[in-house]
C-alpha cells in the first residue's frame, strides 16, 4: 500500500522545499510519485526542479503547462495514477493558502479510499511569515485550508526559518505556535526541520530547557534545493 | 522590528502603507498580483481605499485623480499593463501630479511570457508616453532595498510633483526574503497648496486646477521651462548608485535589478580567479548615474566594460554614453527572460581577456 503525504500551509510556510527533501528522501526506500498541485505561484515552483528529482528516482508529476509559463494552469490527467494500487510513497506539494488548496478538493473520492494509517495530511507552519505569525491567523489559515481541500489536516510541521539568515530561535518561536496550535486543534505535532546545523542547536537547547518532546516529533533535516544562484551573498547587504 | 520572510510583492505593498500611501488603483496581471491582493486586504484596516479598476487605463485615470487631491497614492501593473497606462502617465506627468507605479517586468514585447524581464527600460527610462517628460525610475536589487526605498519614492513624487517609477524584475516581487519593515503610523505628509482639495467660496485660498492641457504656445513653454528646470535639479541631487569593487578593477560589469546580484556573485569567482573586476550598479536609472559611470571607467586601471541585463541590450546604450567612447563596453544578455549565471559573466570576461 503506497503511504500518501499532503504538505499544506500559509504561503511561504516551506511546502515546496519540505516537499522536495521528503520525496528525494523516500525515493531511496522505494518508488516515489511527487505531484505538483501548486496552481498559484508562477515563479519557484517544484517542477523547475526536475533536473534533482529525474536523478534522485522521484517520479514528478506536474501541470501540464507549468514550464511554457503559462499563466492559467491546469491539473494534469496523470494525477489520478497517483491513487492507482502499488507500493511507495507520494507526496502533494500545493499551492500556499486555502486558495492554493482548492486544488486538492476534487480529488475527494481518491483520498478517501486511502486507509486513514497511510494518508499523512502535514499542515506547515512558519512564524518567520506576517501571514501566519500569531495563533489565531494560523489557526484561521488551516480552518479555511481543512474546508477547501476537504482533507483532515493528520499532524503540524514547525518550519520556522528566515530563508539563509535561519537559526534555531526561529524553530523556537515555531516550537511555540505549533505547540498552542495543537493544543488548540488536537492535532499532534509531526515533526520539526530545518538544515541539519540548525536542529542540532535547536535540540541542544531542547534539551537544556526541557521543551516538551510531543511538540517537537520527528527530525526531519532539509537541504536546500529551491535555492538561487546569489544568495550566498545576500551575507554582504544587498 | 525584528525580520519577517516576505514575498517582494508584499513588501513593497506594506512599505508603501508604511510610507503613507492611502489609495492603490490597479488591475491584475501575473507576476504582481499580490501586491493589489497584498493593498486589498491592508488598505481598509489603515483607513485607505483599495480599488480594483475596471482597466488599466481605468486605475491610471484613478492615480491622476487621488494624486491631484493631494493623496499618496500608487500603482502597480505588469509590463503590458504599464504600457495601457503610459498616456495616463504622460498626462500625469504634464499635470505634475505625485505618484508611485510599479512595474513588475515580465518577458516582451506584446503579451510576452511571465517570467522576470528587464526589457521595458527603454520605455520606463526614455519617456514611455508621449510628449516631453520625465519620470524618476528606481530600480532595487533586493526586497530589503525595495522596502527601504518606498518612503524615499514619495517623498521625491511629492517634492518635484512627477511619476516615481519603481523598475523591479519580476523575480523582486516573486521571490521571498528576510526583510525588516519600518513601520512608521503616522508619516509625516508635506504640504500640498497646489493640490484640488475643494475651492473655498470666500476666498480663503486660491482655486487649485490639475490640468496637462496648455493651448497657448506661451503657457505650454512656460510648463516645458519650468519642467525641464526641475529635470536639472533632479539630475543634480537625486542620482542614486552602488560601486561594487571597482577601485583599481580591470573589468567593470554594468547591470541593475536582480542581475547586479548576479554580477556580484561573478565579480567574487573573478577576483578568485586573480581578475580584478567591479561592478556599477545604477539605482537610478533616471536620472542615470552618467558621471558615476564615467568616473569609474576613467580609472586607468579599468581595460573594459560589459554591461549584463535580461533584455536584448538597452541600459547598455546608456551606458556607452556615459562612458564616452573612452574605454570599449560590451553587451551580454538575452530578451527571452533568461538570466545569466554567475559563471557565464565571469566566463566572458576571461574571454575578453585572452581577446
Amino acid at each position: 500500500m503506497k503511504e500518501y503525504w499532503v504538505l499544506l500551509g500559509a504561503f511561504g510556510s516551506g511546502k515546496s522545499e519540505l516537499a522536495l527533501n521528503m520525496a528525494i528522501r523516500a525515493a531511496k526506500h522505494g518508488p516515489c510519485t511527487l505531484v505538483d498541485l501548486d496552481v498559484i505561484n508562477p515563479y519557484f515552483r517544484t517542477s523547475e526542479r526536475g533536473d534533482v528529482l529525474t536523478p534522485a528516482g522521484v517520479e514528478l508529476i506536474m501541470p501540464p503547462f507549468a514550464l511554457d509559463k503559462i499563466e492559467i494552469l491546469s491539473l494534469s490527467a496523470r494525477v489520478y495514477s497517483a491513487f492507482t494500487p502499488g507500493e511507495g510513497s507520494v507526496f502533494f506539494d500545493i499551492g500556499g493558502d486555502h486558495v492554493g488548496s482548492v486544488a486538492l478538493g476534487q480529488y475527494k473520492p481518491q483520498f478517501e479510499r486511502v486507509p486513514k494509517e497511510n494518508l499523512h495530511v502535514l499542515f506547515i507552519l512558519n512564524p518567520m511569515r506576517p501571514t501566519a505569525a500569531d495563533l489565531e491567523s494560523a489557526y484561521a489559515t488551516l480552518e479555511k485550508i481543512q474546508f477547501v481541500s476537504r482533507l483532515r489536516v493528520t499532524g503540524i510541521v514547525n518550519n520556522g526559518n528566515l530563508a539563509g539568515e535561519t537559526d534555531y530561535t526561529h524553530l523556537l518561536e515555531g516550537y511555540e505556535l505549533a505547540k498552542a496550535l495543537s493544543e488548540r486543534t488536537g492535532i499532534p505535532v509531526w515533526g520539526t526541520c530545518g538544515l541539519q546545523s540548525v536542529l542540532d542547536d535547536f535540540d541542544a537547547y531542547a534539551k537544556a530547557h526541557g521543551l516538551d518532546e510531543a511538540y517537537i516529533g520527528v527530525r526531519q533535516p532539509v537541504d536546500v534545493y529551491m535555492h538561487r544562484s546569489w544568495d550566498k551573498f545576500l551575507k554582504e547587504g544587498l | 522590528m525584528a525580520k519577517k520572510l516576505m514575498k517582494g510583492c508584499e513588501a513593497i505593498a506594506e512599505a508603501a502603507i508604511q510610507a503613507g500611501c492611502r489609495y492603490f488603483f490597479g488591475y491584475p496581471i501575473t507576476p504582481q498580483n499580490d501586491i493589489p491582493e497584498y493593498m486589498s486586504l491592508r488598505l481598509p484596516q489603515v483607513g485607505g481605499c483599495f480599488l480594483q479598476a475596471e482597466s488599466e487605463l481605468a486605475a491610471i485615470n484613478m492615480v491622476y485623480g487621488a494624486g491631484g487631491a493631494g493623496a499618496r497614492v500608487m500603482t502597480s501593473s505588469s509590463s503590458p499593463g504599464i504600457s495601457l497606462k503610459q498616456e495616463g502617465i504622460s498626462t500625469i506627468a504634464g499635470a505634475e501630479v505625485p505618484c508611485v507605479i510599479v512595474n513588475m517586468m515580465r518577458g516582451g514585447p506584446g503579451l510576452g511570457n511571465i517570467q522576470a524581464s528587464q526589457g521595458d527600460y527603454f520605455q520606463a527610462v526614455k519617456g514611455g508616453g508621449h510628449g516631453d517628460y520625465r519620470s524618476i525610475v528606481i530600480a532595487p536589487s533586493s526586497i530589503q532595498e525595495t522596502v527601504d526605498i518606498m518612503p524615499h519614492a514619495f517623498d521625491l513624487a511629492d517634492e518635484y510633483r512627477i511619476p516615481v517609477i519603481i523598475l523591479a524584475d519580476g523575480l523582486i516581487g516573486q521571490m521571498m526574503e528576510p526583510v525588516e519593515l519600518h513601520m512608521n503610523p503616522n508619516p509625516t505628509m508635506p504640504e500640498k497648496p497646489w493640490a484640488a482639495q475643494g475651492w473655498d467660496p470666500k476666498g480663503t485660498r486660491p482655486r487649485a486646477v490639475i490640468n496637462s492641457l496648455y493651448i497657448e504656445t506661451e503657457d505650454l513653454d512656460g510648463l516645458m521651462t519650468r519642467l525641464n528646470a526641475r529635470y536639472d535639479v533632479i539630475r543634480e541631487k537625486e542620482v542614486m548608485v552602488e560601486k561594487y569593487h571597482t577601485e583599481g578593477a580591470e573589468y567593470i560589469l554594468c547591470a541593475y535589478g536582480t542581475v547586479a546580484r548576479v554580477c556580484k556573485a561573478a565579480v567574487r569567482i573573478l577576483e578568485e580567479n586573480g581578475i580584478k573586476a567591479g561592478l556599477v550598479r545604477p539605482i537610478t536609472l533616471w536620472p542615470f548615474p552618467t558621471k558615476e559611470v564615467r568616473d569609474v571607467f576613467a580609472q586607468e586601471s579599468v581595460k573594459a566594460g560589459l554591461t549584463v541585463e535580461i533584455s536584448n541590450g538597452q541600459m547598455v546604450e546608456d551606458i556607452r554614453l556615459a562612458v564616452n567612447g573612452i574605454k570599449p563596453v560590451e553587451y551580454m544578455g538575452k530578451g527571452g527572460s533568461i538570466i545569466p549565471a554567475a559563471e557565464d559573466i565571469a566566463e566572458r570576461i576571461m574571454q575578453m581577456r585572452r581577446a
